[in-house]
């Protein structure tokens, strides 16, 4: 009697056993890999989305779909009356941006449905787009990878040889919100390829502000001390040799195999005070003039000097447009807070008026494999 | 009388039962909570709440050491005298019930907002009495041993918290003391709330085999409840910036999200699925003490009936009223006095009675 009702009892728990029913089959999902969100030329909202297709009897591989619609869930609605399957959203790997969006300063509130669904994933790429997003989201070459992996794998790749950020929207989240610095993504463009052209600043509110390029981008990620796996420079250390110049004889290019960057803050006068001292271990990999015209002591003063300047730039393009995307705002925090608690809603401002001195000291290991 | 000896616990087990009740639901939202009293310097807050844990728990054993072969029941019956004891068992009874409901359902909540959104949280909790009844009806020895398996069992899953310390930012937890000591001391007082638990050892001590070591044990469980708090409590503050973290409900979960591994995304569910275990030892000790208050109260021996019934009330009430994170938050805070009588004050009053009543038993031998 006893084994009776434990027997029934077992078969009863499994029926009801929750979530056996809803089954998905990948066949029956469409997992949207890129989402994409521009304004066209009347500014309305325009969302796109890239999703694979499985199993057979389909071409391309992938689809896309473009909406017009009020939000991302309500866009949800839409692509789910164009695609063969359940619209899914956890799998996003890239989430493009129009920069004609982000030209708008309010726009941060449209991905409030990311951070408020917990089906989304955290890890998702954010990446801005110069130009129309559709160019991207449509390009679709025979011969690269499916486009969500190239674009995941472009951002990650350059992100670990320190010309990228990762960008993913758990750190755009922290950057909008953090007050004491301003968020950056990394940008791409498509011209007759897709590539990744630098990173895009933007402003407190999350208004683009500025444009890096590549080189700057690693100089931006180091004084972060955001150095990943390998930091390559190539940095002219002699004066241009004139027209003769085709083949640039006057650069050098390294590997920084230690880069360290501290920085001080201070308040003197009313102004914040900030002390820049990048400390950098060096292995040159490319010198295309000879040994002699510059000793070793003489080649560390020249790097050190054109990477101050490099840096010195950088900071006056940020100071000018009133935006802190190295986050010096933290340690204006952490170390002048009754200070830094006055101004810290316009934050901005007061890093624009503040005294910023960059040093760079460089230690030049090796010359590499050749004598000379 | 109930014989204490025959079902015992060992010095281990009453660590990680009485850890085991602390740490559960009241984690997931701590980090937001601390930040929103004090910003990040709430970990100091920690710390101040372990201090009156510990004084609290010490006063505990104090007070069951005036009478080491019962609960708290048995002691107030021999004090007290008979009905004063059936009103004691009746308190806490129902204190260990509301309490332990309130846990249950958060539990389900939780499970069903984050992992099963769309199954029936009556569902949910039937499921979960399921094991609940296997277990809470045995005798103490059998909830001991299973303390010590969960907390072996899902210790590991501390370390995921280490994966976000790759981005971390140390900075944001300076400068100490940002405003004073008044949001602090404000926090703490949350912090002594999630400490509890350690009330249980008002059940455990009679249990315990070697009772010298009574004290030392639970020191040791609010140190390990304390260094849980803290590791995840720091990850979340310097993982999140101090103006983001407050947006976050359960931080504690949230973080795990950015954990990915190449054959594994969404950590979180995975975590809360054996976070599950963890809430366990908090809700089935809990529901043992409220049985066993019953049997006492009833005057029997076997508490596995009242088991059924206490988890079929509860489904009753699930089933009849509509829950939410609110209204079981609202619960919890009106809890909150109540426990601060039964685990501050009373075992202090007690105390200092006890020990006036010995001085002057003691003249009297003289």
């Amino acid at each position: 009697m006893k084994r009776w009702f434990h027997a029934t009892l077992l078969i009863f728990i499994i029926v009801i056993l929750s979530s056996c029913g809803g089954k998905a089959p990948l066949e029956d999902l469409t997992l949207a890999f890129i989402i994409g969100i521009d304004l066209d030329e009347e500014n309305n909202l325009v969302f796109y989305e890239l999703n694979p297709v499985f199993g057979e009897g389909t071409r391309t591989g992938i689809e896309t779909y473009k909406v017009k619609a009020k939000t991302i869930r309500d866009s949800r609605r839409l692509f789910d009356a164009l695609t063969t399957g359940e619209v899914t959203a956890g799998k996003i790997q890239v989430l493009l941006l129009g920069k004609r969006v982000l030209q708008h300063g309010d726009w941060f509130p449209i991905l409030d449905t990311v951070y408020r669904n917990p089906t989304f994933s955290m890890s998702t790429r954010v990446v801005t787009v110069d130009g129309p997003v559709s160019k991207v989201i449509l390009y679709n070459p025979e011969e690269k990878h499916q486009l969500s992996l190239h674009l995941k794998a472009l951002i990650d790749k350059n992100y670990d040889r320190t010309r990228a950020v990762k960008g993913t929207l758990q750190e755009l989240h922290r950057e909008i919100n953090e007050k004491g610095m301003t968020p950056f993504i990394s940008e791409v463009k498509k011209e007759k390829n897709l590539e990744l052209s630098g990173i895009s600043l933007l402003d407190n509110n999350g208004k683009y502000a500025q444009f890096l390029n590549v080189p700057e981008a690693t100089l931006l990620l180091m004084l972060q001390n955001k150095k990943r796996k390998e930091v390559t420079l190539t940095i002219p250390v002699l004066p241009n040799d004139g027209e003769k110049n085709i083949f640039h004889k006057n650069v050098i290019s390294f590997a920084a195999s230690r880069v360290k960057t501290k920085i001080k803050s201070g308040y003197k006068q009313n102004k914040f005070h900030f002390d820049i001292k990048v400390k950098m271990t060096i292995n040159i990999v490319e010198r295309l003039f000879p040994e002699e015209r510059l000793s070793k002591e003489q080649l560390t003063k020249e790097v050190e000097k054109e990477l101050s300047t490099q840096i010195d730039s950088l900071m006056k393009k940020i100071q000018k447009k009133k935006i802190d995307p190295i986050g010096l705002g933290l340690y204006a925090r952490a170390y002048q807070y009754n200070h830094y608690k006055k101004v810290e809603n316009n934050w901005g401002e007061s890093l624009a008026e503040s005294d910023i001195n960059v040093s760079v000291k460089v230690n030049i290991n090796s010359n590499g494999a050749v004598e000379q | 009388m109930i014989n204490y000896t025959k079902n015992q616990i060992t010095f281990m087990q009453f660590i990680f039962l009485i850890h085991g009740v602390q740490v559960g639901v009241g984690l997931l939202t701590l980090p937001r909570e601390l930040a929103e009293k004090a910003g990040t310097d709430g970990w100091i807050a920690l710390i101040i709440g372990w201090l009156f844990s510990t004084l609290a728990s010490l006063i505990i054993i104090q007070v069951m050491k005036k009478y080491p072969n019962g609960t708290i029941i048995d002691l107030i019956t021999h004090f007290f005298g008979k009905w004063v004891g059936k009103i004691a068992a009746f308190i806490f009874g129902l204190y260990f019930a509301f309490i332990g409901s309130i846990v249950f359902v958060r539990e389900g909540l939780f499970i069903q907002f984050w992992v099963l959104p769309q199954t029936n949280l009556f569902l949910l909790l039937f499921l979960l009495s399921i094991p609940s009844y296997l277990i809470v009806r045995n005798n103490i020895t059998i909830l001991g041993r299973y303390a010590e398996l969960v907390f072996f069992m899902t210790t590991w899953m501390l370390f995921f918290y280490f994966t976000p310390l790759k981005e971390a930012h140390w900075l944001h937890l300076l400068p100490l003391i940002k405003e004073g000591w008044k949001p602090i001391l404000t926090a703490a007082k949350t912090t002594i709330f999630s400490f509890l638990g350690f009330e249980i050892a008002f059940f455990l001590y009679p249990f315990l085999q070697k009772k010298q070591k009574a004290s030392i044990g639970i020191v040791i469980a609010n140190t390990l409840t304390l260094a849980v708090f803290l590791i995840v409590t720091i990850v979340a503050f310097i993982f999140y910036s101090p103006d983001e973290i407050t947006q976050y409900k359960e931080p504690t979960i949230t973080l795990l999200k950015i954990v990915e591994f190449k054959f594994l995304e969404r950590l979180e569910i995975v975590f809360l699925s054996l976070y599950i275990f963890v809430i366990s030892t908090t809700v089935l000790p809990l529901f043992f003490s409220t049985v066993f208050s019953a049997g006492q109260f009833f005057g029997k021996q076997d508490h596995s009936k009242y088991v059924v019934w206490l988890l079929l009330l509860n489904l009753v009430y699930v089933l009849l009223l509509p829950q939410s994170f609110a209204g079981n938050r609202q619960l919890q805070k009106g809890m909150e006095s109540i426990s601060l009588i039964l685990v501050y004050a009373f075992p202090l009053c007690l105390w200092v009675y006890l020990w006036l009543y010995s001085c002057v038993k003691r003249r009297v031998f003289k």
